[in-house]
């Protein structure tokens, strides 16, 4: 890492320094502590909801569904990106509109899902899905054009059977690729995940933080914001610790 | 045939499919209602959507203003200085992780549920990925550039107004393509999930009371807001491309990180 010893003890600082100021600002009645629990009130909050069998529950709820989506849209975005980017007139035909798609806010659509599948299960990993699927093709091609041309060509004239090519050529040079596009789709994927349990839903992380949000119980809702955050950013940050891991494959 | 006329033909297909599977009654009404019944929904109701539209755009105005200028400004500031950048950059990009639709709720108590809420979460919204965009587009101006203004004796003003700023102008370009539409997004967001006036309230009641035609005029009108936004830009781009020629190799923002910098939702 090209990061020192400092660095990561003064972004440690910039962290803990914020979470002091945020702590300052309400014991001492700068902001009403009413609109903002100190920060030790949210994190005391925080551990005591972990404990409810009812927030728990609906983590359970929302990890499925965002597990559910993200199986579901990364191998047949994979698929798509893939086709496209070995077949050279495909590409030139579907790249701009798969481009535009991309380009455009997903979220007005969300009320599409509600129509066609009802508020539930299959409408959230709908959305997710949806959310999620246009960037993983975008990633694949990406990812697929990133593999050299020279590499392919010495893998046949020394005789690669196709399954040698895709294991020792395409994966490789693709990996690095592939794990970023991971990372990002699943912020997407999250995000859609959530948004669609805050717009209409019966269950899910995304709902009890709407509902907290819409009963002024400040406590809660800030002890869910910093729990699904913390989620987000632990997650994003082992993945770029695999992908630093893996840099050295990356030519 | 060329690629073009196919993709042409495949948007004019999809077109007449929205028209003629709904119509035939392949797909039903409430899922899909047909392009002329929409298109008639939005006309019938068309001063209504009027007064909507004025509501977001206002919003959207305000925000845009907020996102795109302080992320440009933070985002230049942030790039150009390697400390900071060091420092903060990873920081900021391990914020992007987080869906930041939870802190709408929080700005609804603050705010309440009228248009300053929906501005600051705009804001909010767009202003991370104009930063990220702004800073690894400052980082792209030749060093070279850098090196020759300052071995003329140009003073840290100068640099900044003649060859930062103007090397800059793509980028900050791309930036505010991306939180534009960050913010477009973000206000109809809010407006969808708790507010009283504006397109995505428009959408949500209508959704409520199961009025697809009226849903999908919404939706086409925002569809169309973030294009004309996005052709706007395009065109501003066109214009400034004479300035392209200051980046390294005249590479742009976009180039160096392409997925990371688009909307999330």
């Amino acid at each position: 890492m090209q990061s020192g010893l400092g660095v990561k003890a003064a972004r440690v600082a910039i962290v803990v320094a914020l979470f002091a100021i945020w702590e300052i600002l309400s014991r001492t009645g700068i902001v009403n502590p009413r609109l903002l629990p100190s920060a030790s009130d949210t994190l005391a909050t925080l551990g005591d909801l972990l404990q409810r069998a009812s927030v728990r529950k609906d983590l359970a709820v929302t990890a499925t569904e965002v597990v559910t989506a993200f199986a579901l849209a990364v191998p047949v975005g994979a698929l798509i990106g893939f086709l496209i980017a070995e077949n050279r007139y495909f590409a030139e035909v579907a790249k701009p509109l798969l481009f535009f798609a991309f380009s455009i806010p997903k979220s007005i659509f969300l009320p599409m899902f509600i129509l066609v599948f009802g508020v539930g299960f299959s409408q959230k990993v709908g959305f997710g899905f949806f959310s999620t699927i246009f960037i993983v093709i975008m990633s694949t091609t990406t990812a697929v054009e990133s593999v050299k041309v020279e590499h392919l060509t010495v893998a046949r004239s020394y005789g690669a059977t196709p399954m040698q090519t895709a294991f020792r050529v395409y994966l490789p040079s693709m990996l690095p690729v592939l794990l970023e596009a991971l990372r990002i789709s699943m912020i997407f994927n999250l995000t859609g995940v959530i948004l669609a349990e805050m717009y209409a839903s019966r269950d899910g992380i995304g709902h009890q933080i709407a509902t907290w949000g819409e009963n002024f119980q400040m406590k809660q809702l800030l002890a869910g914001v910093v729990m699904i955050a913390a989620i987000a950013i632990a997650f994003n940050e082992l993945v770029r610790w695999v992908e630093a891991r893996c840099s050295h494959w990356r030519t | 045939m060329s690629a073009a006329s196919v993709r042409r033909l495949i948007v004019i297909g999809l077109i007449a499919l929205w028209e003629i599977l709904p119509r035939m009654g392949f797909i039903p009404e409430l899922f899909l209602p047909s392009l002329s019944s929409t298109l008639a929904a939005g006309w019938n109701e068309a001063g209504e959507y009027a007064h909507a539209l004025a509501v977001t755009l206002y919003e959207v105005a305000i925000s845009m203003a907020f996102a795109c200028g302080g992320g440009i400004l933070l985002g230049a500031v942030v790039g150009s200085l390697p400390r900071p950048r060091i420092l903060i950059m990873p920081m900021v990009s391990s914020l992007y992780a987080v869906p930041l639709v939870i802190l709408y709720p929080v700005f609804t108590v603050w705010l309440g549920i009228g248009s300053e809420s929906k501005i600051a979460f705009a804001s909010i919204y767009g202003f991370l990925p104009t930063m990220l965009a702004t800073a690894a587009g400052i980082q792209t101006i030749d060093p070279q550039l850098l090196l020759a203004a300052r071995s003329m004796g140009a003073t840290l003003s100068q640099r900044l107004v003649r060859v930062i700023i103007p090397a800059a102008i793509p980028t900050v370009l791309s930036g505010l393509r991306v939180g534009g539409a960050l913010v477009i997004v973000g206000v109809v967001v809010s407006e969808m999930l708790i507010s009283s006036a504006g397109i995505g309230y428009l959408i949500s009641r209508y959704r409520t009371i199961l009025d697809s035609p009226h849903v999908f005029a919404g939706v086409l009108l925002v569809l169309a807001m973030a294009v004309a936004f996005n052709a706007a830009i395009k065109w501003i781009e066109g214009k400034a491309a004479i300035w392209q020629t200051g980046t390294r190799a005249g590479q742009s923002a976009e180039e160096i990180a392409p997925a990371a910098l688009q909307p999330a939702t």
